[in-house]
């Protein structure tokens, strides 16, 4: 999915780096520390969640909140590390039975799960979601169900085409999904939003972006749309079906629209009900006052699971040709660009496509040069056979974001000596995807980000880098690349049964990709985040762009 | 024939009369006598300098950035700390000899190269928006006051509604909606289009009055045509409120430029300016307050010396007036 419109993502080093120097031997302080039963966990937010309706949603910071209050087939673990990512059971009872080759997936329901009205949860219910996905005004998330299930080409969702005969419900309990082509990996895919349940016949239109109906822990109490959220205990809920969700807090607040520098302050500053709060990534000039011993314990850092990346149109000139390319990553200096974003705490230099959190992932750099500074005279050589030794001008999109705006004056500046002239172009933050997406309108090149739906390389190189995707909007093969050769290298990688097999061959995808040099990887973001001091129970999860695991966070004394 | 004989002379005499009054009465706009008075003042004096200073910052930026060693735009990693979040080295936002402002926080851009060329910024656009407002204000503030009926109307309403107009909303408005190009110029432009009225209102109440005087009515009388009473005998006496008008809107448009720019509509990075150091330097305010005090005392120091000079000007050509 992409970057920006999230920070979704994964995370490696578990959670607080704090912590593990003093943290560990006393267990109860801390951010680490068992969490207590009880109490109601703050949230403050800078932007509110795009959509509370699950097949709506579609990105890192809502994709952690629904598990508060939905439930789907299958689901991450709720761990530090590699566990997190790790896929289980949830509705389901087992992680799916495939036959037919692959092509067919049969998932059987536990038993006691209601919905918060009381209601049971059936199999026709989980269908029912699922077959949401493909109304088109509200099918806008996640779009593997669409993808990989089979459906009738005309088929518009229940609302407008009624039952979708191509998913079975033998019983109450079982649900049969036959895919288009097999697919190894789909007890993965049944872990995504468009998966939770919904009541036969409701929540058409918006109706669950204003009261989503629940099937998780929690259920919302009050939501004022851009303001505040709250979310209270559904009893309805049975911790004994549940093995993945702690749920120690009776209770959730947020409160959105707050100003980045604000939450800093208030958590630094820890008063009254902050204590209580947990937030999202700190800004790069917080960074130096969290140094103090006191404040380190309360951060918890790890890779935010995305690569942020600068796309180059491979079908302008002279981006067209491949040594150009080859230049600019030579050229481009990643420790300017990640000092742009806030230094060393808050990024590491990318290297490959994929980051370090996906399964698979090779750790390799096609395009060396000292600390990732630019070998400039690498690239100018590359520039030389390619006659451009004048240089040229390209157009660089960017958002109307400081951060995004700095990154595009260092790549500005690593270029200078090449007498490559980049042109800044600043898109506001609300169009900046549609414009980047539309191949007629996009310009040469565009600083983007890109976050795996699940760690593997599924979900990040067929989606960024298969030719036969481009489509005349919501693009999101940003070069343009379609090369008859990685084309048929997917299809091939696609047909692998084993998981681990294919993810190891997607790593070597990436190189071959890499070597046609259609994006130059800029950065693997981190997440550093300060908890209040009351925080029990925190890690960041590798699943969620290294945001704070929702359904495992705590207090330490519920009773404060 | 015979009537036009003895109309050219007539005409001349006209003016002759006028010629031969500067001398002796000494019109009050007279350039060298404010600046005289102007010299004897310590204040204004003060300010002619620091301006002095800014303008030739302004014009010798190569120069002067060449003598201190880091062009604007370019990058001193080395000055910065990376493992803090880019905050500079060293106490006072990483003033040292190497770099006599200290560094811009994540990148290490010499923030003296910075306000030297940002000078130029604001400057360049303050004086273009300046010219453009005065002839603008001028030309339309003549045709209202000289011509009055139909012509007054329509320029009147205009000016109306351009005051009436929330102007600083509709310039984000206009200017984030509108591509990049050349946004220099486009500020320029958009300055200019809310800020004419206010001198052309000034002007307008000035030529009503003027063009009923003695000396206008006896140019008539003589046969002067319409563009020699507007040049010859109205435009010379609204020198002063022009210059007085001009001088007080400059801060103004410094202002305004700078204004847009801390909201993000300025000119585009990487170019510098001082409203966009300030805007970013808003999140530094704790860990490095010299980005910010910088940045801020010379925009600060500009406007005031702008401002108190202006007001100097004014009450020295009142005086003259008086007199």
């Amino acid at each position: 999915m992409l970057a920006g419109l999230v920070l979704s993502g994964t995370l490696v080093l578990s959670a607080c780096s704090g912590n593990a120097a003093g943290g560990e031997s006393q267990t109860s302080a801390g951010p680490g520390g068992p969490a207590a039963q009880g109490g109601t966990v703050q949230v403050l937010a800078n932007a509110a969640f795009s959509h509370l309706d699950p097949v709506r949603g579609f990105d890192g910071g809502v994709n952690n909140f629904y598990r508060l209050i939905y439930r789907t087939l299958t689901t991450q673990g709720a761990a530090p590390g590699t566990e997190g990512t790790k896929i289980g059971p949830d509705l389901a009872t087992d992680t799916g039975t495939p036959s037919d080759g692959g092509k067919t997936w049969t998932f059987t329901l536990k038993d006691g799960l209601f919905f918060e009205t009381g209601a049971p949860i059936t199999s026709a219910d989980v269908k029912f979601g699922v077959s949401r996905a493909w109304d088109p005004e509200i099918g806008i998330g996640s779009p593997y169900a669409k993808q990989l299930i089979d459906a009738p080409a005309s088929y518009q969702g229940p609302y407008k085409s009624g039952d979708l005969p191509t998913i079975a419900t033998p019983d109450a309990k079982t649900i049969v999904f036959h895919l288009k082509k097999p697919f190894a990996d789909f007890g993965s895919v049944v872990a995504q939003n468009t998966f939770v349940p919904v009541p036969k016949g409701a929540g058409a239109g918006t109706e669950l972006d204003s009261k989503p109906i629940a099937s998780g822990p929690y259920k919302v109490s009050e939501y004022k749309a851009g303001a505040s959220l709250k979310l209270v205990r559904n009893d309805k809920w049975d911790a004994k079906t549940d093995p993945v969700r702690k749920a120690k807090p009776d209770g959730f607040q947020w409160t959105f629209d707050l100003d980045g520098a604000t939450i800093d302050e208030r958590m630094i500053a820890g008063q009254g009900t902050d204590v209580d709060a947990i937030a999202g990534t700190i800004q790069a000039a917080t960074v130096a006052r969290v140094q103090t011993p006191q404040l380190k314990q309360r951060t918890l850092t790890g890779l935010g699971g995305c690569t942020t990346y600068m796309g180059l149109n491979t079908t302008k000139k002279p981006l067209n040709d491949v040594r150009v390319r080859q230049a600019i990553n030579f050229a481009v200096n990643k420790q300017t660009v990640r000092d742009a974003v806030g230094g060393s705490t808050l990024a590491e230099l990318a290297t490959s496509i994929q980051p370090p959190t996906v399964l698979g992932r090779v750790d390799y750099d096609p395009y060396p040069s000292p600390e990732g500074k630019g070998d400039v005279a690498a690239a100018q050589k590359l520039l030389t056979e390619a006659g451009l030794t004048n240089g040229f001008t390209f157009t660089l999109d960017t958002r109307a974001q400081p951060k995004m705006q700095a990154m595009a004056v260092a790549i500005q500046q690593a270029l200078k000596p090449l007498k490559i002239d980049v042109k800044i172009n600043i898109i506001d933050t609300s169009t900046y995807y549609e414009v980047i997406g539309t191949p007629s309108q996009q310009h040469d090149a565009a600083i983007t980000g890109w976050c795996p739906d699940w760690p593997s390389g599924a979900t990040f190189l067929p989606p960024l880098f298969d030719g036969r995707n481009i489509v005349a909007k919501g693009n999101s093969n940003l070069a343009q690349l379609n090369d008859p050769a990685v084309n048929a290298k997917i299809d091939e990688i696609s047909q692998i049964k084993d998981v681990n097999a294919a993810n190891a061959a997607y790593g070597e995808l990436d190189k071959q990709i890499m070597a046609l040099a259609p994006v130059v990887p800029l950065l693997y973001e981190k997440v550093l985040t300060l908890v209040g001091s009351n925080i029990a129970g925190a890690y960041l999860h590798d699943g969620y762009s290294g945001g704070i695991d929702l359904v495992s966070v705590g207090l330490t004394d519920a009773g404060k | 024939m015979t009537v036009a004989g003895p109309r050219t002379p007539t005409l001349l005499e006209v003016e002759e009369v006028g010629l031969a009054g500067d001398p002796g009465g000494g019109p009050p706009t007279s350039t060298g006598r404010i600046l005289g008075k102007l010299a004897r003042d310590k204040a204004a004096l003060l300010c002619l300098v620091f301006l002095l200073i800014v303008v030739l910052m302004a014009v010798f930026a190569p120069l002067i950035t060449k003598l201190s060693g880091w062009g604007p735009d370019e990058f001193d990693s080395g000055a910065i700390n990376s493992d803090l979040g880019g905050v500079p080295h060293g106490s006072l936002g990483g003033i040292s000899g190497e770099h006599w402002f200290g560094v811009e926080p994540q990148n290490g851009r010499d923030l003296f190269a910075r306000i030297v060329y940002g000078a130029r910024v604001s400057i360049t656009i303050a004086l273009s928006a300046t010219v453009l407002t005065g002839i603008l204000g001028v030309v339309f503030g003549l045709l209202a006051g000289f011509y009055r009926g139909w012509v007054d109307q329509a320029i009147s309403r205009v000016m109306d509604f351009l005051m009436a107009f929330p102007a600083l909303i509709f310039m984000i408005a206009i200017l984030s909606s509108l591509p990049a190009g050349n946004r220099p110029v486009l500020l320029v432009v958009v300055i200019s289009a809310f800020g004419w009225p206010y001198l052309a209102r000034v002007i307008r109440g000035q030529t009503m009055t003027l063009a009923n005087r003695e000396f206008v009515e006896a140019a008539r009388a003589s046969g002067a045509k319409n563009v020699a009473l507007v040049f010859r005998e109205i435009l010379p006496n609204l020198r002063g409120s022009i210059i007085v008008m001009t001088t007080l809107s400059v801060p103004g448009y410094i202002g305004t430029e700078a204004g847009l720019s801390f909201l993000g509509v300025g000119v585009t990075p990487p170019t510098a300016s001082w409203g966009q150091m300030i805007s970013s330097s808003v999140s530094w305010y704790s860990v490095d307050p010299m980005f910010f005090a910088i940045p801020g005392t010379f925009l600060f120091l500009t406007v005031l010396s702008l401002t108190v000079l202006g007001d100097k000007i004014r009450s020295v050509i009142d005086a003259g007036e008086a007199t």
